[in-house]
């Protein structure tokens, strides 16, 4: 059975007030086209998490669509920080659980088995730690097998994952190709998953490496086919981050402002394609393409 | 100092001094920019089988030039394995077998804990940065730690505003009163000094100063009080065959190595 749907529909299975696993990792694999469908809904009450934010986190924090924060870090590399994300932190402006990223994963592995928690021994004797005790996210205890301290890091399970994949069939098996972090476990522990593919394949094309697909169809809710959709950001052997673009947004994310001028022009007044066009087009992107040997 | 320093860059010393740390067959976490320099010269000198890991998720890269950050595809190229956190933070990390992370960090403490989340500002209102990330996980989970860090005052700091990776704690024997394998920070790494660990106190101490550092310039740029024994040792410069290669072959664009 098909899973493909429109942008539009798909953003619609994300309401005020989910909690919605991020896919991305600083600039490579953000879901922006979704994200940015979501700014336009102007949803409201998020928790979003993700160890490792980008973009779409700061995008969504940036427009008050997010209510609590769950995470390990995130920046825009060495094109700066996000701004957003950043000074809503500073300010408490929203709530937020900050933790180490192999605790988010472990919070995440253990939603996915249907387990409380996971023991883990990071954290220890940290600053991070008494916060999440305190949110009640997090426990120190003693092994009961007769070994030392461990943090006890309580379930997450997002009411959705959002992952980009280079490739998915119809049915929505999609596939990853380049380095995971978290998304594993997210997409495990997620009630539901929405994927957006850069292409749609036949499904003999997926049965015929299926050891490439991180999210097979029966976890799938909703498939968008829209390529660039990860756009600044990079897709590994697909296209390169816009440094042009990372860079503007980086200088906008400074202050709410200029951050809000740039929603206004880039996201709000725009769909996936005018986005594209006004980003540079056509030669812009060509200029992005990855070169199949280095994969960038 | 002219004299001391005109054959090679502090940035270059540092290099070269980073790249003693690690050794041959270590598996290792390496940050950007002078440690990851440090890692390829160690790499094509004394320590051909040191392994990097990524924490998005990947091992032994062969990067053919220098990206962003970890997420930046250009330093995935050439890597031997690929797959997710949990493998490389979980299976490899968690389980013990990593023997060296060599972090930077916005402030270090005189027990050699970092941290990596936010400072203040002279207004007395937090600066939240980016986040520590896995930061945590590799200073908790490692067998040991190298930080690397600008030398001054407001960095080297009597207390953190976030202890954000553990070190030493508060000395000798608190890490595993903590629960916490590994040895913590063995050695911090500035623009004017190498500090080691004293193990019977868990402090930091001062182990070779960089060519043409006065006793006086080191503690007025340290924000906690340090001994400095009478006979420290020059950090050792870098040799011809190290600059050539830092300069020709890893870092031919001074991206890191131009100055510090």
């Amino acid at each position: 059975m098909t899973k493909l749907v429109p942008l539009g529909e798909a953003a619609a299975l994300i309401h005020d007030g989910d909690h919605v696993a991020l896919g991305g990792f600083s600039i490579t694999r953000n879901t922006i086209a979704l994200v940015h469908e979501l700014v336009r809904r102007k949803v409201r009450g998020l928790t979003i998490s993700a160890c490792v934010l980008g973009i779409e986190a700061d995008l969504l924090i940036g427009a008050g669509c997010v209510e609590r924060l769950v995470y390990s870090g995130g920046s825009l590399d060495r094109f700066g920080q996000l701004g957003r994300v950043n000074e809503a932190v500073e300010r408490k402006a929203i709530a937020f659980e900050y933790m180490s990223g192999l605790a988010l994963t472990f919070r995440y592995a253990a939603g996915a088995l249907g387990l409380p928690y996971m023991p883990i021994r990071s954290m220890l004797g940290s600053d991070l730690l008494p916060p999440l005790v305190a949110a009640g996210v997090a426990r120190e205890e003693r092994d009961p097998f007769g070994g030392g301290p461990l943090v006890l890091v309580r379930a997450l399970v997002p009411d959705v994952a959002v992952v980009h994949a280079q490739v998915a069939d119809a049915d929505g098996n999609a596939r990853v190709l380049g380095p995971r972090w978290d998304n594993d476990e997210a997409v495990a522990a997620a009630r539901s998953v929405i994927v957006i593919a850069e292409e749609v394949v036949d499904a003999e094309e997926i049965r015929r490496l299926p050891e490439l697909t991180l999210v097979p169809s029966f976890r799938t809710s909703a498939l968008v086919h829209l390529p660039y959709a990860a756009h600044p950001t990079a897709v590994y052997r697909r296209y390169d981050y816009d440094a042009d673009h990372l860079r503007l947004y980086a200088e906008a994310t400074r202050s709410q402002r200029a951050f809000d001028d740039y929603v206004d022009r880039y996201v709000r007044s725009t769909d996936h394609a005018s986005y594209l066009a006004a980003i540079g087009g056509e030669a812009k992107l060509a200029s992005l393409a990855a070169d199949s040997r280095l994969g960038y | 100092m002219a004299t001391a320093t005109a054959a090679f860059t502090t940035s270059e010393l540092m290099v070269v001094a980073g790249a003693r740390e690690l050794h041959d067959g270590e598996l290792a976490f390496v940050g950007l920019g002078i440690p990851q320099v440090a890692a390829a010269l160690a790499q094509r000198t004394h320590a051909p089988g040191l392994v990097v890991l990524n924490e998005i998720g990947l091992a032994d890269p062969r990067p053919i030039e220098f990206g962003v950050g970890n997420a930046d595809p250009r330093h995935w190229y050439g890597a031997s394995f690929m797959g997710s956190f949990s493998d490389v933070m979980g299976y490899l990390l968690a389980r013990g077998l990593v023997d060296v992370g060599f972090l930077g960090a916005l402030e270090v403490d005189a027990f050699g804990n970092a941290n990596a989340t936010e400072v203040r500002r002279e207004d007395g209102s937090t600066r939240r940065f980016g986040g520590g990330g896995g930061s945590n996980d590799i200073a908790s989970l490692a067998r040991s730690t190298v930080v690397i860090v600008r030398h001054e005052r407001r960095k080297l700091v009597e207390r953190l505003e976030h202890l954000t990776n553990p070190g030493s704690l508060d000395g000798a024997g608190a890490r595993t009163r903590a629960g916490l394998p590994g040895d913590g920070t063995r050695s911090v790494l500035t623009d004017k000094c190498v500090f080691g660990v004293d193990p019977s106190s868990g402090r930091l101490v001062v182990r070779s100063v960089h060519p043409g550092i006065t006793a006086d310039e080191l503690r007025a740029s340290t924000g906690f009080p340090i001994d400095l024994a009478p006979d420290l040792p020059t950090t050792a410069p870098p040799t011809r065959e190290e600059l050539e290669l830092i300069r020709e072959v890893i870092d031919p664009d001074r991206r890191y190595t131009r100055s510090f």
